[in-house]
């Protein structure tokens, strides 16, 4: 990496970040599950998230897109707010955050990748549906257009969601495992996809569950148990000696201080006149 | 009879105005109760119509009047104030949302309730028409009371309309409307307010007591006969103006009847004929498939059990006794008798003299059952690593379900083995 401006604790920080997370805590119910995340990305990556389950992988990106409701210190996208940015920006959500059996069609809900540009009240015109079929066309469901969502296989559903999430044409993605339950063709036929589209100079951060495969698909990686364990090129760090730290054992103590702050109503962080959040 | 037809020639200007009344009021509610039902929001629905009643009961007494904008208001101002109290009580208690929806449901009512009793005692309500609130009348709507309700509904539905779009998407993926940077909030409290007017104006045809039923039944029941929102929400609006006329029917026959119940009685009724008959959800369909499957099953393992008759010395199209096919397999005496008729009428078996036999196409049928049961071994044993004693039951079922899609990618991943584990010959057609 020549752009490397510094190395503090295993994070590699790069100079022009497309995303900078600064000092990120992140609660449910009062206690914290993400701990002082602080880390910056470089643009035109494929970017992987990699830690055992509970790690806060999820939350981490749910919080970057504004999804969670009680996090202190910032995020920059694109040097802008999330407000700014949010044209900019997609979210691959898990499959199983929504209901399958609501009546729509696949072409449906590829269109509403669309919905954000454009605006309320406008109905989905000629060129949105061109985008939608494009973007179904990519994942391989092209033929799947009219086919009822409660129909579709686990490895089908993913890929209605890459597809709505390619329909929104934005240039920073999260997505969160979108590996899961599908079929090894088709996640090889993904992947180069996502290659294409960092090749492009898009960005896309995905949440990966199989280490096996870490090195061979991603640029970078960022290593996550409850806090920040590593972030920066995969060659430098997805060593056998991070992923221990990453992956030996539950960190107790940290889970029970945790709980301690839950039950104690306590602010896990003083309110200081300039603290912004989310 | 007569009443009947008078009624339904809609002749009478007093009879048109009440039939339109009672289906603008019953539509909108449907068509806003199709997203609060999508929404997961049914016990909502609920409380906010129960929680109305103190809202009208105060109104009564503050102005001493019955003026519907009066009597709106003070529904409106309640049932608003149900739902914050409900998202307050789930954001700063430990109670779960269903306690408490249960909870301001029953205060309110009862407060409502109350108030109810104060106004009857004072000896005014009936003249007021204040306790048809309860169980509503459709026949009470006349004059400006109906322009103010026939409004409030041809607002509701063309909001619908404009934001389609958005409380779609809010129904479906709340969290991507909020990632798209869509006013997620204006959203909901859009959807909330147009609730609250739904079951404020569904009151005046339903009554409060059976409000919840008029939001979401509709929706339930149109939800079973199709796929597509926008068709759903048309059978929704269909089956809430049956129920709405059947209720402004009645009360024009019978004045002194309430319409509520009529009304939910006939939208009931729809809603159970949906769930028992219409095609895909409906249990009249699932039980039919089902027998079908079974049937299925049972054809395919004759046809297997002939297969592996056959393999005894590669004499496929030997004719065979019932004995002979017993051996094989026990089948049900009956099952194995319709199952070998229905086999010979679909051309796949042959029979002569009481001995059976296959066609061409029978054997085809036959040797791909068999087939697909022995893939299935194999990938068992080979991919899940489960031992070859215990594989039989599972191939059993598996062999009727899969696909010629999912045998070609069995085939493929297996590279087009010989044998399965119990080095039986797998056969390729
Ligand atoms: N909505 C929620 N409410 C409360 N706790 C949650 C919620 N979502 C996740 N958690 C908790 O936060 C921690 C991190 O979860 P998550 O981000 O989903 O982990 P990962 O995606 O790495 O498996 C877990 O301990 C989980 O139980
Ligand atoms: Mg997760």
């Amino acid at each position: 990496m020549t752009n490397d401006k510094t190395i503090i604790n295993q994070v590699h920080h790069v100079e022009n970040p497309v995303l900078e997370v600064h000092d990120l805590t992140v609660s449910y119910d009062k206690k914290p599950v993400l701990w002082d995340v602080d880390l910056t990305l470089p643009y035109g990556k494929l970017i992987g998230i990699v830690g055992p389950n509970g790690a806060g992988k999820s939350t981490l990106i749910k919080s970057v897109m504004g999804l969670t409701p009680n996090s202190s210190g910032y995020v920059k996208l694109f040097d802008q707010s999330l407000r700014e940015a949010r044209g900019k920006i997609s979210y691959v959500p898990q499959r199983e955050s929504v209901d399958w059996d609501f009546p729509a069609s696949v072409l449906d809900v590829v269109l509403m990748g669309r919905y954000g540009k454009l605006g309320l009240f406008r109905r989905p015109r000629k060129a949105d549906k061109d985008i939608a079929m494009d973007s179904l066309r990519k994942v391989g469901m092209e033929a799947y257009e009219k086919r009822q969502i409660s129909q579709l296989s686990g490895g089908q559903q993913q890929r209605v969601f890459l597809a709505r999430a390619l329909a929104q044409q934005a240039d920073l993605y999260f997505m969160d495992e979108p590996f899961a339950g599908v079929d090894a063709a088709t996640e090889k036929a993904i992947i180069s996809l996502l290659r294409e589209m960092s090749a492009k100079g898009k960005t896309v951060i995905v949440v990966h569950h199989d280490l096996q495969s870490v090195t061979q698909y991603f640029d970078w990686v960022i290593l996550l148990n409850m806090r920040l364990v590593a972030s920066g090129p995969v060659e430098k760090v997805f060593t056998t000696e991070l992923l221990q730290e990453t992956y030996g054992g539950k960190l107790t103590l940290l889970s029970d201080v945790g709980d301690l702050i839950r039950q104690q109503q306590f602010p896990n962080r003083e309110k200081t006149p300039d603290s912004k959040s989310g | 009879m007569d009443s009947f037809f008078e009624f339904f020639s809609f002749s009478d200007p007093n009879i048109r105005y009440v039939v339109i009344g009672s289906l603008l009021l019953t539509s909108s509610s449907a068509i806003v109760g199709t997203f609060t039902f999508l929404k997961k929001k049914a016990l909502v629905g609920d409380a906010v119509a129960h929680a109305v009643l103190p809202g009208v009961c105060l109104s009564f007494i503050l102005s001493g009047e019955k003026s519907p904008i009066i009597l709106i208001i003070g529904a409106f101002l309640t049932g608003w104030l149900s739902l914050v109290l409900i998202d307050i009580i789930t954001a700063k208690s430990k109670l779960k949302e269903d306690t408490a929806i249960g909870l301001i449901l029953s205060v309110f009512f009862g407060i409502g309730i109350f108030m109810l009793t104060i106004i009857q005692k004072s000896g005014n309500a009936s003249q007021t028409g204040l306790d048809q609130f309860l169980f509503g009348k459709a026949a009470s709507l006349v004059g400006f009371d109906l322009i103010v309700f026939a409004v409030i509904a041809v607002i509701l539905i063309v909001s619908v309309w404009l934001f389609f779009k958005e409380l779609t998407l809010l129904a479906f993926d709340e969290e991507f409307a909020v990632t798209l940077g869509l006013p997620v909030r204006a959203i909901e409290l859009l959807l909330t307010t147009l609730t609250v007017l739904a079951v404020v104006v569904g009151i005046q045809a339903v009554g409060v007591v059976l409000m919840a039923a008029m939001l979401i039944t509709p929706a339930a029941a149109a939800r079973f006969w199709t796929h597509n929102i926008t068709t759903m929400i048309w059978l929704a609006a269909i089956f809430g103006s049956l129920s709405g006329l059947a209720g402004a029917y009645i009360s024009y026959i019978a004045p002194s009847m309430p319409t509520g119940p009529w009304i939910v009685v006939v939208i009931s009724t729809i809603a159970f004929i949906s769930f028992f008959l219409a095609p895909g959800r409906g249990i009249l369909y699932r039980v039919k498939t089902q027998r079908r499957i079974k049937k299925q099953i049972n054809d395919e393992n004759i046809l297997k059990a002939l297969y592996h008759l056959g393999e005894e010395g590669k004499k496929f199209y030997e004719k065979r006794t019932l004995q002979e096919i017993l051996s094989k397999r026990k089948f049900e005496p009956q099952a194995l008798k319709s199952g070998l008729k229905r086999l010979r009428s679909d051309g796949y078996l042959k029979n002569e003299n009481g001995y059976w036999s296959f066609t061409r196409a029978g054997k085809r049928k036959g040797q791909r059952t068999v087939k697909l049961h022995r893939l299935w071994e194999l990938y068992l044993t080979q991919y899940l690593r489960i031992a070859p004693d215990h594989v039989h039951d599972d191939a059993d079922t598996i062999e009727h379900i899969l696909t010629p899609e999912l045998e070609a990618r069995l085939e493929k991943l297996l590279n087009y083995p010989k044998v399965d584990p119990h080095q039986s010959e797998i056969p390729y057609g």
